[in-house]
């Protein structure tokens, strides 16, 4: 039987990372993400794995740098205005095509904000706020097992495609307590042997960088990093859909936020109005196709997130304006309750009969 | 007869061989090389070199490539 | 017949410094390669290069080697050298950067790996300037010394003071070895290779952070010859930095 266990949203990405042979991990204190490092601090220092208090976030990332070279399954965890402090990094990590897993539980606000729960670096995560053309992988765990099993997941991509991936939880979702299946490491081990830098022994010598002063190479580089992109969306674009089929109205939302919307299509399908949830699990790739698959059929979507509508322009683009979209935000604090939510959209709903009325 | 070998592509006309030569046999050639100044010029008719290498030491461009003692 | 000199082994065959004619980088490179061939760590040594013309050490050297973000060159060793410790690997690491890139914008990852005693090796080129930009004032620049943005010279109300490098790596706990060495005569730059290789055999020995700043010309962005940079080297900026070791964990 597989044990089980009570675990906070950072106890269960730690364990998750360690269950799935992360060797380094660099960190730097800020709130709600300090559990992660606090943990690996003993776990890893046990069992003589790489770890250092790192002297700031900056210096974690580039460490994590240096470690992913060596073919090292490499983590580092930070939190919203820290996560933009790693930025130029992410951006060198996704041109030197190195595999980083990097945990963003957010908190509040631009700035320093406050540690309240968040969704605010929705655009950070998907659009990058390093320079350059590049995409990192971003994961979204609605749950504390999928904590668990999006990290295992993470470090899988990150190998996989050479690219840094984004495990972006909310602030409760790393606070949160709940019961976690602690399942075996289902993906299988990435062979690295044809890049990693051991020394160049037997081989010729290799050299990892992001700097091209050939035009044309560097062209190339870029447009191969996009290929690779491409086949990323294709294989990897995931989601949860909840009363889809046939629905009206269709809640879009991510992550720990998307948990009541499913209380409140339950509701209103009781009352005979058909709502359906569409949960991107990939926030990069975004479900688009899928998306715009579904929205075909619906009179309405609804939006809802933590924050001012990051997300929303994503459901934009994959509908192309075909529906009408609403939005239900609020930028910081407690999740919005089934209550407060059906009493949203039952608001939303009623415009939608009189504009409907009215054209008629 | 010792000797340096010179690489022609190498050279950037710094000149600190020349300047460092104790039996002075390293002079500007009236080769041009990539820098558009004259390259350096190894010219030791009287078999004076004393293979110190100095001058592959201070050459910033390993351009003198070997320094042959014999 | 004797071979009294050759291209170093661990320099790429047919490669060519991109350096300006008479810059100390190539001398500095090649010195470097030398330890490494006679130390025989070219199979597991990863170097760390950072930005700035230092960056151009992995387009010369034949060994691993990866680019740093601006600054961040000892971050990056550390966690090279950790991450093969946690695989149960011990590689031989140094970073190889300019001052601008040490003592300015990367000042906090360098002093923070000598205060952790980090087993790496750094090699800080100091040429008083942001050399690749077109010789701009740097941490290292002299007081009184013009650059495109100190035209009138570095003054203290303006510009402050500038940084004595391997004096405060000296200072920490965890560094083993720090030293200021120069290449403008061919004594210097036998010493300096010396120091050099002492630096990394302390990272051999596991000792902990080992450290060399070399005094280097920057001819193109001084407005000088090769020759009179060496001489400035000579004549002031080995006054104002003075040349020497200022910890040696062996010999205290």
């Amino acid at each position: 039987m597989k044990e089980k266990a009570l675990l906070k949203g950072n106890i269960a990405i730690a364990t998750a990372a360690l269950n799935c042979g992360c060797n380094c991990y660099f960190g730097y204190p800020i709130t709600p993400q300090t559990e992660i490092g606090e943990f690996l601090s003993v776990e890893m220092q046990n069992r003589n794995l790489g770890f250092v208090c790192a002297e700031s976030e900056i210096a974690a990332i580039n460490m994590a740098l240096g470690a992913a070279s060596t073919g090292a399954k490499v983590m580092t965890s930070s939190s919203s205005c820290a996560v933009a402090l790693m930025q130029e990094s992410l951006s060198y990590a996704a041109s030197d095509e190195l595999p980083i897993v990097l945990i963003n539980v957010m908190r509040a606000g631009p700035g320093q904000g406050y540690i309240y729960s968040s969704q605010g670096d929705y655009n950070q995560a998907t659009i990058g706020g390093g320079n350059g053309d590049y995409k990192t992988i971003v994961l979204s765990p609605s749950s504390v097992q999928e904590c668990y099993d999006m990290t295992q997941k993470a470090f899988y991509l990150a190998q996989k495609y050479r690219n840094p991936v984004i495990l972006l939880v909310e602030g409760l979702l790393g606070q949160m307590a709940e019961p976690v299946i602690l399942n075996e490491n289902p993906y299988p081990e990435i062979d690295n042997s044809s890049w990693k830098l051991d020394g160049a022994k037997n081989r010729p010598s290799r050299k990892i960088h992001s700097l091209e002063p050939n035009q044309i190479k560097l062209c190339n580089h870029i447009q191969d990093l996009f290929k690779k992109y491409k086949t990323i969306e294709q294989n990897e674009t995931d989601w949860e859909e909840y009363c889809c089929d046939d629905a009206d109205i269709l809640i879009t939302a991510f992550g720990a936020y998307a948990r009541n919307t499913k209380a409140v299509c339950d509701y209103f399908r009781k009352k005979g109005i058909k709502v359906g949830l569409f949960r991107p699990k990939t926030l990069y790739p975004f479900p688009s196709k899928r998306l715009a698959t579904i929205s075909k059929n619906v009179h309405f979507i609804i939006d809802i997130e933590m924050n001012c509508g990051q997300m929303e322009k994503d459901v934009a683009l994959a509908t192309l304006g075909s529906v009408p979209i609403w939005n239900i935000t609020k930028p910081v604090g407690d999740i919005l309750s089934p209550e407060t939510l059906i009493k949203k959209i039952e608001d939303i709903i009623e415009q939608e009969e009189k504009k409907y009325a009215n054209n008629i | 007869m010792s000797h340096i070998k010179i690489d022609n592509n190498k050279c950037k006309s710094c000149y600190l061989c020349v300047d460092v030569c104790p039996k002075k046999l390293i002079k500007k050639s009236e080769t041009i090389g990539k820098t558009g100044e004259y390259i350096a010029q190894f010219c030791d008719k009287n078999n004076e070199c004393i293979a110190c290498a100095q001058c592959a030491m201070v050459c910033p461009d390993i351009a003198i490539t070997e320094v042959i003692k014999s | 017949m004797q071979t009294i000199f050759s291209t170093p082994k661990s320099i790429k065959e047919n490669s060519t410094f991109t350096f300006c004619p008479g810059c100390d980088h190539g001398v500095a490179i090649k010195l470097v390669a030398q330890v490494i061939d006679e130390l025989n760590l070219q199979e597991e040594t990863i170097a760390v290069a950072s930005s700035g013309c230092s960056v151009f050490l992995y387009d010369s050297l034949d060994v691993d080697c990866i680019e740093s973000p601006h600054g961040r060159a000892c971050a990056v060793a550390t966690g090279i050298k950790r991450a093969h410790k946690a695989q149960g690997n011990n590689k031989f690491v140094f970073t190889y950067q300019g001052d601008g890139d040490f003592a300015s914008i990367g000042l906090g990852e360098s002093l923070h790996s000598a205060l952790r005693g980090e087993n790496i090796t750094a090699i800080c080129i100091n040429n008083t300037n942001y050399g690749m930009t077109g010789g701009q004032l740097g941490p290292t620049t002299a007081m009184g010394q013009i650059t495109t943005t100190s035209q009138s010279g570095r003054n203290k109300e303006y510009h402050g003071f500038p940084i004595k490098t391997a004096e405060h790596i000296a200072l920490c706990e965890g560094s083993s070895f720090s030293a200021r060495v120069a290449l403008y005569d061919i004594k210097n730059i036998i010493n300096a290779k010396k120091q050099i290789k002492k630096a990394f055999e302390y990272q051999q020995k596991g000792l902990g952070f080992s450290f060399v700043e070399i005094l280097s010309s920057c001819p193109t962005n001084w407005k000088l010859s090769p020759k009179d940079s060496h001489k400035k080297i000579q004549e002031e900026l080995s006054k104002i930095y003075p040349l020497g070791i200022f910890k040696d964990v062996e010999n205290e």
